[in-house]
């Protein structure tokens, strides 16, 4: 069973962002930057189908700058075997579509049963490279899967799909990709023997030269849509304290306030 | 001709609400660049609905219709409306950021080589007729004035709740065109096996847009009622504190908070509960908050939007009374 | 006539004979505990030959001189009395045998006569009643009031009537040597003269003799079997124990031992006992079952699966199972012990079996065990270890603890608040960073809890303006600041723990520091007593310290009555760990209208919040909460509030007050934050 995460580094969920001075772009000075916390779940399931099946590769494909690495040792600390690293300058600063077609050439050439992601990578929340990957790759996509049953002849998988007040339960022929949600599993924490020998797995640095694709294709100059002007949500407002004589006054002007204030009732 | 679409959401013979949303807004768009407001409905049998989308502004709907399509599958779907799109060429194709509307967008986008902004917050055309979309970014904690290529359709998704629709009127009649799609088998690939529908329970905590959460405060699993029946008249679920999980008032899976679960309300009312900061690390990004505490120095006053320092038990019931007769109105 | 004795006056000449019979356990003792020393020598390397005068000192003071026996007064006086009684009889014992075998035949001296013969008859006389008294009271302790901390085995009896025994048939004998001999010099010895005229005024002398031969037999057979029994019976105690004082751990006791050559090492913690080093395997056999560890433990207390007593015997018995194959296979094969351990495949599992998991997590490392243990056995470093194999090698911890991790790795918080907005508590302050003024005298070494729990950022405040009315001359890190690693190492985590100790090592190193003041007790722990090995060398004191000493040199004036009454709450990583008893009390006692009051477990005795050893980050799902043990202890104490100088003591108390809805009649302050009160 041939099984490939695609991975992104992100800045960690706590990590304060802020656009630098001109607006045009994020800050990342002194950020923390994280395996994507989707991308967890997508590991973890193709680690847990691995040892399942008893056989199998887990090779993680990231496309990111040379940090990035930090999050690929993760992910081979955890139990992948392999990393292919799309890491050129060429690369940087692309929307999903840009992403999706440098992914696609470099998994093209590689051998899958199973293609997961994680369901948006939580630092531009676009929630679009799965499907946009499986377009290119011409496979089928299923998009935020909560659980993942291999059939008995490993050729077709049944899975539960997350939609609002529902879930559904959807059956595909492998090879497929699917994006991972939360409720899939419990992402395993990297033991420390898992993390010496993630040292010395094989990391294997892709440039856009071995893809075959122009500069022209990905990146920034590939890019379908492009972000003109970075801005901060208005500052939360310091809390009211609701005013009133009585508990019961209290109650009707906090209904009141959320109904006509905050507009959430 | 080019045209702003409104790819139109339905569930059950039901056209989804953020559906008109975004046709209240498209109008505006189409009225700025000249061009007609359209809808595209895509199922077994959608023709009903379209005079409804006409209510709310569109003024022409495509109703794509086939067997294969009467239940959504991403590979139906997509060509269905792809086809449709790369033979109309509208300029813009909006549609609802659901979990069905960002999975059809993506592929589309993917399918038609065009450009996609997700869960976008606003949308507007400059002078030349490009669509510019707001969008947040890192869950929000900045927001990006996103631009495209000039590949057409722009696309763009719709966070819900957030655009405005249009009051509707039932005299707009809409034209109706008829689609008849090309999808065979091979390209739908999926297939749907079952729908557990979990409406008629609670949603889980995490989907929830309204939580109602009680802690040590609340004394006793016995008096978690007052919550429920708040709940109800919210359409909210309950939820609990550490405190409250720990003394076996409450199952773990309701505990918010750190140990618990992350959850992201648009309205998180927190009654009798301190606010320690594993709890804060598990609610803090909650669009509104609301603190109910007898203890005015509770740190979870400094979180909240709004604060009741009184008697839970003497404000919740009151409370819920005044909630329902807001409802009613 | 010269006061002396006939050496085997009416046994006759068997000394042959006897030294036949002696030879037999006195073999059997040899070859066993040879290997019970091969056993414990399948546990893994530790050094504990250095510091070879303390160990002496130790060996004298406390094995001796029982002072830590002695704690529990009546059980400590007990085991004086058996124990000093024993020690004098065998030295009396050996001094006879000396002049028979040694200086009578080589030399033709004999000393045991006149008034050295008095003496010694008086002295041996008396230890032997000690000795009895000791014994009776063992039994009247462990057989009528039954203590909760003893349990009860059947070696415990037969080892209690063997003593009895032995010394009862010595007073037999005696008696009946006095009674028939009627020395003029018999009063010397008061017990047997007792002894003599209450069982033999009436026999004939024929009847004395017999009776004196058939005893004499006896008394000698008791003693070689007491010889033999030792290894195989709570009586190794007597070697082992003393072995455990020798070898204690010497280094300050909550510096955990770290793990060396993390990049080359194949397993990492205790899975298996061989994990163990050969002083922990030494110490499973130095436990007497005396019950101070359970006695005192937080979580025993609070009914949770933990009791450190079982744990060491639990790990005893599976020691004892192993051992019996090592042996088996070292008898048949002469194999070495751990060849012979790694081949026995059908053992119990130490974790999981022996020990199981909600044991190892439940532990708050408070340290009560060791403290009190009288013989220095580690109980929860084993737990600690056995913690350290779950989490590096098995990854397996409760959930909220993989969070914690989580956090800490991402954030360097256990909160997993934002590692950016670490300095945030202090901007208002407007309190330098070294960044912004490297001069500074001292580090101000805020921690997690003081930088972002909201209760805590009072004391950090409250601190900075003590020090700054003090004219005290210090900088924080701010956003620099890491988080000391303690949590992550008391959770098993020792590679998250080194990483995050490197960072601050190198932050501080960076910054030239030399003095550092922590506001947390585990902060304090961890930098003062484990970051120097890891080349993290600083002063550093815990506030109470430097306050106690602004406060000695005048320079914090107090204008404000504060008129309370205070029970001071002694935090484990201050107190028991680092022995700083007196400074927050010092502190206290000087503030204006303080009357400081002492809750029943105090000091030494100072029972844990419960949030101690990574428990801070972890559900408390059973038995009761612990800090709802030491509310009561409040209660019982009733003062108006409870000082800590602990974040976590602070926030398990105010919950505690709070939970159990005492919030109208008692407070938790932090000590700093009453100082400035205080200071008006």
């Amino acid at each position: 069973m041939e099984i490939i995460v695609c991975l992104k580094q992100v800045p960690d969920t706590e990590a304060e962002i802020r656009p630098t001075p001109d607006n045009t772009e994020i800050n990342y000075e002194g950020i923390k930057f994280v395996m994507n916390v989707y991308d967890e779940y997508a590991v973890e399931e193709a680690l847990q189908i691995k040892e399942r099946v008893g056989e199998g590769t887990v090779t993680i494909v990231t496309l990111g700058p040379e940090r990035a690495v930090e999050s690929i040792r993760t992910a081979l600390a955890m139990g992948a075997d392999k990393a292919v690293h799309l890491d050129d300058p060429a690369f940087g600063g692309g929307d999903a579509y840009s992403t999706a077609k440098a992914l696609a050439k470099a998994i093209e050439g590689m051998s899958y049963d199973i293609i997961f992601c994680g369901k948006q990578a939580i630092d531009d929340d676009l929630a679009q490279g799965g499907n946009i990957l499986g377009e290119f790759l011409n496979l089928p996509s299923i998009t935020g899967i909560v659980k993942f049953d291999l059939s008995e002849d490993k050729k077709k998988a049944t899975v539960q799909r997350q939609i609002e007040g529902g879930i559904e339960v959807l059956e595909v022929s492998l090879p497929a990709v699917f994006t991972a949600t939360k409720g899939l599993n419990e992402p395993r924490y990297p033991s420390l023997p898992g993390i010496m020998k993630a040292k010395k797995k094989e990391l294997k640095p892709i440039k856009l030269a071995d893809l075959g694709l122009s500069e022209e294709e990905v990146g920034k100059k590939g890019a379908q849509i492009q972000v003109l002007k970075f801005s901060l949500p208005p500052v939360r407002q310091a809390g009211t304290i609701v005013g009133g004589d009585t508990p019961e006054e209290k109650a009707e002007n906090l209904a009141k306030l959320l109904r006509e204030e905050a507009k959430v009732i | 001709m080019a045209g702003i679409w409104v790819y139109a959401e339905h569930r059950d013979g039901t056209i989804r609400k953020v559906t008109f949303e975004i046709l209240g807004e498209a109008k505006k768009l189409a009225e700025q660049k000249g061009e007609e407001l359209c809808a595209v409905l895509v199922g077994a049998d959608v023709e009903g609905m379209a005079s409804k989308l006409g209510a709310y502004g569109a003024e022409r709907v495509y109703c794509v219709e086939a067997e294969s399509l009467s239940g959504y599958t991403t590979g139906g779907f997509t060509k269905a409306l792809s086809d449709l799109v790369q033979q109309e060429k509208p300029s813009i194709l909006l549609l609802g950021a659901t979990a069905n509307g960002k999975d059809l967008s993506a592929r589309v986008a993917g399918r038609l080589k065009v450009g996609l902004a997700t869960d976008c917050t606003g949308i507007a055309v400059d002078d030349a007729g490009t669509l510019q979309a707001r969008r947040p970014m890192f869950a929000g904690k900045v927001y990006a004035e996103v631009s495209f290529s000039d590949v057409t359709p722009q696309m763009a998704s719709i966070r819900p709740n957030v655009l405005l629709a249009l009051e509707p009127d039932e005299t707009r009649k809409p034209e109706v065109i008829k689609i008849t799609p090309d999808v065979k088998p091979e390209d739908i690939r999926i297939a749907v096996k079952d729908i557990m529908k979990t409406g008629g329970e609670k949603p889980d905590l995490t989907e929830a847009e309204i939580i109602v959460s009680g802690g040590r405060g609340m004394k006793g699993p016995e008096n978690y009622h007052i919550l429920e029946e708040l709940a109800d008249v919210l359409s909210g679920v309950v939820g609990a504190s550490r405190a409250a999980v720990d003394a076996g008032w409450r199952p773990q899976s309701d505990q918010v908070g750190q140990s618990g679960k992350v959850v992201t309300p648009n309205l998180y009312i927190a009654a009798g509960i301190s606010g320690s900061i594993q709890h804060l690390a598990g609610m803090g990004t909650s669009k509104v908050i609301v603190a109910i505490n007898k203890d005015p120095e509770a740190p979870i006053f400094k979180k909240a939007d709004y604060g009741v320092v009184d008697d839970l038990f003497k404000v919740v019931p009151p409370l819920t009374e005044q909630v329902k007769k807001l409802k009613a109105e | 006539m010269l006061p002396a004795r006939e050496i085997l006056w009416n046994a006759g000449d068997v000394r042959v004979v006897v030294y036949i019979l002696a030879a037999i356990p006195i073999l059997i003792f040899a070859y066993t505990l040879y290997e019970r020393i091969r056993l414990w020598r399948i546990g893994g390397q530790e050094r504990r030959l250095d510091q070879l005068g303390a160990r002496v000192r130790s060996l004298i003071t406390v094995a001796l001189g029982h002072t830590r026996t002695l704690r529990y007064r009546y059980p400590g006086i007990m085991h004086l009395f058996i124990f000093w009684g024993f020690a004098i009889l065998f030295l009396g014992t050996l001094t006879i045998f000396v002049q028979e075998d040694i200086t009578l035949p080589i030399w033709g001296i004999t000393f045991l006569h006149g008034d050295f013969y008095l003496f010694y008859s008086l002295i041996l006389d008396l230890m032997g009643l000690l000795a009895i008294i000791g014994v009776l009271m063992a039994l009247t302790r462990r057989y009528i009031w039954r203590p909760a901390m003893l349990d009860n085995k059947a070696d415990d009896a037969i080892t209690l009537a063997l003593l009895l025994a032995i010394l009862v048939t010595g007073f037999v004998v005696e008696g009946a040597r006095l009674a028939a001999q009627q020395p003029p010099w018999g009063r010397w010895s008061p017990v047997g003269w007792v002894s003599a005229s209450l069982f033999f005024s009436e026999a004939t002398s024929h009847g004395v003799k017999t009776i004196h031969k058939v005893f004499w037999w006896v008394h000698l057979g008791l003693a070689f079997t007491f010889i033999g029994y030792i290894t195989y019976s709570r009586l190794l105690h007597i070697i082992s124990s003393a072995l455990s004082i020798f070898f204690r751990n010497l280094n300050p006791p909550a510096a955990l031992r770290p793990i060396e050559d993390m990049e080359e090492a194949e397993t990492f913690g205790a899975g298996k006992l061989e994990d163990f080093t050969w002083v922990d395997l030494l110490q499973l056999d130095a436990c007497t079952r005396c019950g101070r560890c359970q006695d005192n433990c937080p979580a025993t207390f609070t009914e949770k699966p933990l009791n450190p007593k079982k744990v060491i015997q639990d790990l005893k018995l599976l020691f004892q199972e192993k051992g019996k194959r090592v042996i088996a296979d070292m008898r048949v094969w002469g194999v070495k012990g751990e060849k012979a351990s790694a081949s026995s495949s059908q053992e119990r599992a130490m974790i999981g079996e022996a020990i199981l998991e909600d044991e190892i997590w439940s532990c708050t490392t408070c340290g009560a065990c060791i403290d009190h243990c009288p013989v220095f056995i580690e109980p929860y470093p084993k737990l600690l270890e056995m913690r350290r194999y779950l989490t590096l090698m098995e990854s397996r911890f409760p959930p909220e603890v993989q969070l914690a991790f989580r956090n800490m790795e991402n954030n360097s918080n256990p909160w997993g608040i934002g590692a950016s907005t670490r300095g945030d508590w202090a901007k208002e302050l407007e309190v330098r960073t070294l960044a912004e003024d490297a001069d500074a005298e001292f580090l101000l070494y805020v921690g997690c809890a003081g930088s972002f729990d909201d209760l805590n950022k009072r004391v950090s405040e409250a601190m900075v303006r003590i020090l700054r009315a003090a004219g005290v001359n210090f900088g924080i890190l701010g956003r620099e600041e890491g988080c000391c690693g303690d949590s992550a190492r008391r959770l098993g985590n020792e590679y998250l723990f080194q990483i995050m100790a490197q960072q601050n090592i190198e932050v501080m190193k960076g910054y030239n520091v030399k003095k550092i003041i922590t506001l947390c007790p585990h902060g304090y722990n961890a930098l003062k007593n484990e970051y120097p090995l890891f080349g993290g060398e600083f002063e550093v004191y815990h506030y109470t310290e430097i306050l106690a000493d602004l406060i000695a040199q005048g320079r914090i004036k107090f204008s404000k009555e504060l008129n309370l009454e205070v029970a001071y709450h002694d935090s484990c990583y201050l107190g028991r760990h680092n022995h700083i008893y007196d400074p927050p009390r010092k502190i206290l006692r000087t503030l204006p209208g303080v009357r400081l009051v002492e809750m029943e477990r105090s000091r030494e005795k100072g029972f844990c919040c419960g949030a101690g050893g990574g428990r801070m980050w972890m559900e408390e799902h059973l038995g009761t909460r612990i800090n709802h043990a030491r509310i009561e202890d409040v209660v019982k104490c009733n003062p108006q509030l409870v000082g800590t100088a602990c974040p976590f003591c602070y926030t398990m108390l105010v919950d505690g007050i709070k939970e159990k809805e005492l919030e109208d009649r008692y407070r938790a302050r932090d000590i700093a934050e009453l100082v400035r009160e205080a200071m008006g």
